[in-house]
């Protein structure tokens, strides 16, 4: 009886630290995303907000995701690299018509070429804690010592994922992601933490999503 | 016995934690992080003039932090200035120029600030190197004097340690102001006077 009565409290417990996540899609056409097998895509990260950058273990997480599926991934750094100074946060281009102008010059052009690159996927968003509450103490005296209490906060994810084919400098799908979920510390001597998985949600909801972007499979 | 065990591993413990929260950096950016750019130099011949305070500067923000950015800087602009010009020398003194009809630039530091989650209460480490340009042409007739900041900030604080942090918003910073370069150095408007007067007058002889 006891067994079951904490059994049924733990997954209580342990349902209320689940992430609520929707996602949001807008494509042209359903039809899956041409990509020869010498080409790549590569997602890169919008780092020209003044008090957040895109993280870069956010988009090694999509891209992650992304090479499960055999889809060949070029690493984000490497590209921007490559093609330096024209994808750092100041030259980045944020619209079409910049990134058509860039590929205007040649040398920038068969650069680019050269990468073997044919779709960028720009990643732009944060992951944020909303609201804290409850307080827990932790003491440490000879031979004893425990944390008491019980802490609370919000976190939300928020990212957008912008597909750009360099073939035709067009705009091929763009995704939403809204992860939300709260956790909780438990100071009973010993702290428990009980951490929504918000940022791998949102991680895995747009990987997975950005995935059908490209294969077929379901 | 046991309580001085305790007392001892807690001794640690305390010296740890107040030695993790020490509020000085001594950052050493290192060279070998800039990728060569992608453009296609101008035909215009420059002498750039790295003097060996530039190539030696270490910027002291704040009395805690000092940051060693002097062979970063000159790598990364040497690298920047190659990809604006066709004909390039790099030098450590102005008598030192060979080239005729160039510009002369030497670049200097004016300020290094930085700051930190504790100052802004933002969750990154941000990092400015405000540089000067000095332009002068082969005669030593000062063209301008070109005012360039670059700016660079860590995606985020967490667990990274102070000196970490300022060296990757460092290296992000120089790399503005590479990006700056490029961008901007033709667009000065005196830059653009004298390369038109320089093709005038090599039409003219």
């Amino acid at each position: 009886m006891n067994k079951t009565i904490f059994i049924f409290a733990a997954i209580t417990i342990l349902s209320g630290c689940g992430a609520t996540t929707s996602i949001d899609e807008y494509r042209p056409n359903t039809s899956v995303m041409e990509l020869n097998s010498n080409e790549s895509l590569v997602i890169l990260g919008r780092r020209d907000a003044g008090h957040y950058d895109t993280d870069r273990e956010f988009i090694r997480c999509v891209a992650n995701k992304m090479q499960g599926a055999n889809i060949p991934v070029m690493p984000e750094q490497q590209f921007i690299d490559a093609i330096y100074p024209w994808f750092e946060p100041r030259t980045a281009p944020k619209g079409l018509r910049r990134l058509t102008r860039l590929m205007q010059d040649p040398d920038i052009k068969s650069q680019v070429d050269r990468q073997g690159v044919r779709y960028l996927v720009w990643l732009d968003g944060s992951t944020q804690t909303l609201e804290q509450g409850g307080s827990i103490s932790c003491a440490v005296g000879p031979g004893v010592g425990g944390c008491f209490g019980y802490a609370q906060w919000e976190k939300s994810a928020v990212y957008e994922a912008i597909v750009w084919d360099l073939n035709d400098f067009s705009e091929k799908g763009r995704l939403r992601v809204d992860s939300a979920g709260t956790s909780y510390l438990i100071g009973a001597v010993a702290p428990i933490p009980l951490l929504s998985p918000v940022k791998k949600d949102a991680c895995n909801s747009l990987g997975k999503q950005l995935k059908k972007f490209f294969t077929s499979e379901e | 016995m046991q309580i001085t065990k305790i007392q001892l591993i807690a001794s640690v413990f305390a010296l740890l934690a107040i030695t993790g929260c020490s509020s000085t950096a001594q950052v050493q950016v290192a060279e070998r992080q800039f990728p060569t750019v992608v453009s296609k130099p101008k035909a215009v011949s420059a002498a750039i003039i790295f003097d060996k305070q530039f190539r030696d500067y270490v910027a002291t923000p704040n009395k805690n932090t000092s940051i060693e950015i002097g062979a970063a800087q000159t790598t990364m602009l040497s690298n920047a200035f190659k990809g604006l010009f066709s004909d390039i020398e790099i030098l450590s003194s102005k008598d030192q120029v060979s080239l005729d009809n160039a510009l002369v630039i030497t670049p200097s530091v004016r300020e290094v600030q930085v700051s930190t989650p504790s100052d802004t209460y933002l969750n990154v480490y941000e990092v400015w190197i405000k540089y000067n340009l000095d332009i002068e042409n082969s005669q030593g007739d000062v063209i301008d004097s070109w005012f360039m900041p670059a700016y660079g900030k860590t995606p985020d604080s967490f667990m990274l340690s102070k000196t970490n942090a300022i060296e990757e918003a460092a290296v992000i910073a120089l790399r503005d102001a590479g990006a700056k370069l490029l961008l901007d150095f033709y667009r000065i408007p005196s830059i653009y006077n004298w390369m038109l007067r320089e093709r005038q007058l090599g039409a003219e002889q």
